[in-house]
């Protein structure tokens, strides 16, 4: 059993490194995962279940604001939902979707609809990418505990 | 809370701070909660700025923070940002993700204390209670000891958050005083000043936030900061004012007693009271404002409380047998400070004689010494012609101060009721504003306007020997009404030095030969740039006469 804690414990490590070499998660997660103790032992899991909600309900703002048959296209309104997307993605420490967003909101500035339509596509993609691994985090780390070990604490360089 | 009770909460700070959160970001709010409450602070949150803005509103003194971010849909976060400051006046810190210069700037600009970006890191938020303990401690100062002229610049400046440095290059900025000053200041109009009470009196001075006041005055390019300071100055006036109108009337209370037992001819005698007991010449009394002059050469503030007094007092003094407790009587004693204090004191049956032009003057340092304490009743200018400008109330504040420390006899202070005003002005505001009464006969010896305040005192003299017989209710009230149209301390102590100068670019009316000849003497003496005062406080002083 020992070596099947370790062994998590090592798919664990492995997996949550990789996160951040590839570019999905970068330091605001660290401070994020330091927030977390014994008075907030879910405090990573409920934000980032927040911030996925968050993305859902953007993400649908500005395909609405894209959608032309509803009129023109207002991108000062994509350009808001961006701007808030930026800010909730910045401080989980997403940093693909975050940097999508920093394109996004060029475009929207530059009124480039093809650019735009673009990036809402990658944005949304991204997004439940992430959501993906990070769920696949979570499940190691479920595994570890429900093995009786101590998820342990990854350090980034 | 009471002072001893924000001392104490200062003391435990920053734990335990009570700080609402807005921002219609769930994700950031939900983290913002949390690190506020790593830093023990007691965290309330909303989505909802205007959520925040009724929890605010239904106990303002639930929170000492509020952080905000400023992208919100219900509501633009600067404008929340305003109305927390100008409702609450409660420290506010924007979030947001934008950097953008201009973004920042903003915040600043609506008084934002701090600015932050996200994502916010916890050591940010380690450090916001500083804003809570700056704001505070700024609101204390302004009730509390009271700062010299040059001093309440410099210690606003350095209360001031960096961010509000901005502000005041746009005060620097609005002013076009090309005097020498160091540093422009927004000049306090009798208008301005007027607007200034007003919105004082609509808030209650007790409530009145420089954000509120600033709203209610709806000037252009009069910034936050100079309200505050402006505030600032004139509550330490008032509690200056009352402290003093009760020293007076208890002084006056016994020298009432003491003139009315030596009668006219002990007027001289029985001012000792003060430091330096003046002789008052009895035949200098009525109208004697050359002769009261010649005492004063040297001090022109001195001067121009006793013509400033002098004018009051003479009708006091002819009054004064009759006046049994009457401030007249305490007037003649040199103390032209007190009797106005004592006629509120009193009941203001120390100047019946006061019209209300007279009680304006007199009122003015009454009215800021009794502002406090007695006569709170704010009416609305006393003077009509003098209105609740910051002139009169410099005036008679130095006039007050004047003769309370100098034991200006009654000849003086009839004579030299215009010399008096004038050396007030002139007379730098932190000594007047600072010293007791007592001790502010070394404001007098600045000025020496003694020459043009004969022309003053006659001005004053005639009005006031005219209404020797004022209901006596005028003096209280004038003064009431002096004091909430004027800027008692506070406008003298700020606009000590543009007096000066506006005095001496003003003409006001029948005044016109005491300004100028004040101004001659003024400007040789004066070290403050004629720009400042502008012309203001001589046009009301034109109207009042």
């Amino acid at each position: 059993m020992n070596a099947g804690i370790a062994q998590l414990q090592m798919q664990f490590r492995d997996y949550t490194i990789s996160l951040y070499q590839q570019g999905f998660l970068d330091d605001q997660f660290t401070e994020l995962k330091k927030l977390q103790d014994d008075g907030s032992p879910d405090f990573v899991a409920e934000v980032l279940l927040l911030f996925f909600e968050d993305c859902v309900k953007l993400i649908g703002n500005m395909a609405r604001a894209l959608d032309k048959s509803t009129g023109t296209v207002d991108f000062s309104q994509v350009g808001a939902s961006v701007h808030q997307l930026k800010g909730s993605s910045s401080s989980v420490g997403a940093k693909r979707v975050k940097g999508l967003c920093v394109t996004f909101k060029e475009y929207c500035e530059a009124q480039n609809y093809e650019g735009c339509v673009r990036c809402l596509q990658q944005v949304d993609i991204e997004y439940k990418t992430l959501k993906t691994k990070l769920q696949d985090m979570f499940n190691l780390e479920k595994q570890i505990v429900q093995a009786g070990g101590v998820v342990p604490q990854v350090d980034i360089d | 809370m009471t002072m001893e009770q924000e001392l104490e909460v200062l003391d435990q700070f920053p734990v335990g701070m009570r700080v609402l959160a807005v921002d219609d970001d769930q994700t950031c709010l939900r983290i913002l909660q949390n690190l506020l409450h790593r830093c023990q602070y007691h965290v309330t949150t909303t989505n909802q700025a205007q959520t925040a803005l009724e929890l605010l509103r239904d106990n303002k003194n639930k929170f000492d923070l509020v952080i905000s971010d400023v992208d919100m849909p219900d509501m633009d976060g600067f404008k929340l940002l305003e109305l927390v400051g100008l409702e609450m006046d409660l420290p506010v810190i924007m979030l947001s993700a934008h950097s953008d210069h201009k973004y920042v700037m903003k915040g600043v600009k609506h008084g934002a204390c701090d600015y932050l970006l996200k994502p916010v890191r916890i050591e940010e938020l380690k450090n916001i209670w500083q804003h809570v303990v700056r704001k505070s401690k700024l609101k204390k100062n302004k009730s509390s000891v009271s700062y010299g002229f040059e001093n309440e610049g410099k210690a606003n400046r350095k209360r001031k958050d960096q961010f509000e440095e901005e502000e005041e290059e746009e005060r620097g900025n609005e002013n076009d005083d090309p005097t020498a000053q160091k540093k422009p200041r927004v000049l306090w109009t009798r208008e301005l000043h007027n607007k200034f009470l007003v919105a004082v009196d609509h808030l209650g001075v007790e409530k009145a936030v420089p954000k509120k006041i600033l709203d209610l005055m709806n000037v252009d390019k009069l910034t936050r900061e100079n309200v505050a300071s402006h505030l600032q100055k004139f509550r330490l006036a008032l509690k200056k004012i009352t402290y003093e109108a009760n020293q007076q009337a208890n002084r006056a209370a016994i020298d009432s007693h003491l003139m009315q037992m030596s009668s006219l001819k002990g007027l001289g005698s029985s001012f000792h009271h003060h430091q330096r007991p003046i002789h008052v010449g009895s035949g200098q009394f009525h109208g004697g404002g050359a002769t009261m002059m010649r005492h004063y050469p040297s001090n022109t503030t001195l001067g121009r409380l006793n013509s400033l007094s002098g004018g009051m007092f003479q009708p006091v003094s002819s009054s004064f047998p009759r006046n049994h407790n009457d401030v007249g009587g305490n007037i003649l004693q040199g103390m032209p400070l007190p009797p106005l204090d004592e006629l509120h004191i009193n009941n203001n049956k120390t100047f019946p004689n006061f019209t209300p032009q007279q009680s304006s003057l007199m009122v003015a340092p009454n009215n800021l010494l009794a502002l406090e304490g007695h006569q709170q009743s704010s009416s609305p200018s006393l003077n009509p012609g003098f209105s609740p400008h910051l002139e009169m109330n410099k005036r008679l504040e130095h006039w007050s101060n004047a003769v309370l420390s100098t034991n200006i006899p009654q000849s003086d202070v009839h004579s030299k009721p215009e010399a008096l005003e004038w050396n007030m002005f002139c007379d730098s505001a932190s000594p007047l504003i600072n010293t007791n009464l007592d001790t502010d006969s070394r404001s007098f010896g600045r000025n020496t306007d003694f020459g043009s305040s004969n022309a003053t005192q006659t001005e004053f003299f005639n009005p006031l020997q005219m209404n020797q017989q004022p209901e006596n209710n005028a003096g209280p009230m004038t003064e009431a009404q002096l004091f909430r149209s004027s800027n008692p301390k506070e406008g003298l102590v700020m606009e000590q030095q543009k007096l000066q100068s506006g005095f001496m670019a003003s003409d006001a009316g029948s005044l016109d030969d005491i300004f100028n000849s004040v101004m001659a003497q003024e400007q040789s003496q004066s070290d403050f740039s004629e720009g400042d005062l502008g012309f203001g406080l001589f046009g009301s002083l034109g109207t009042c006469i």
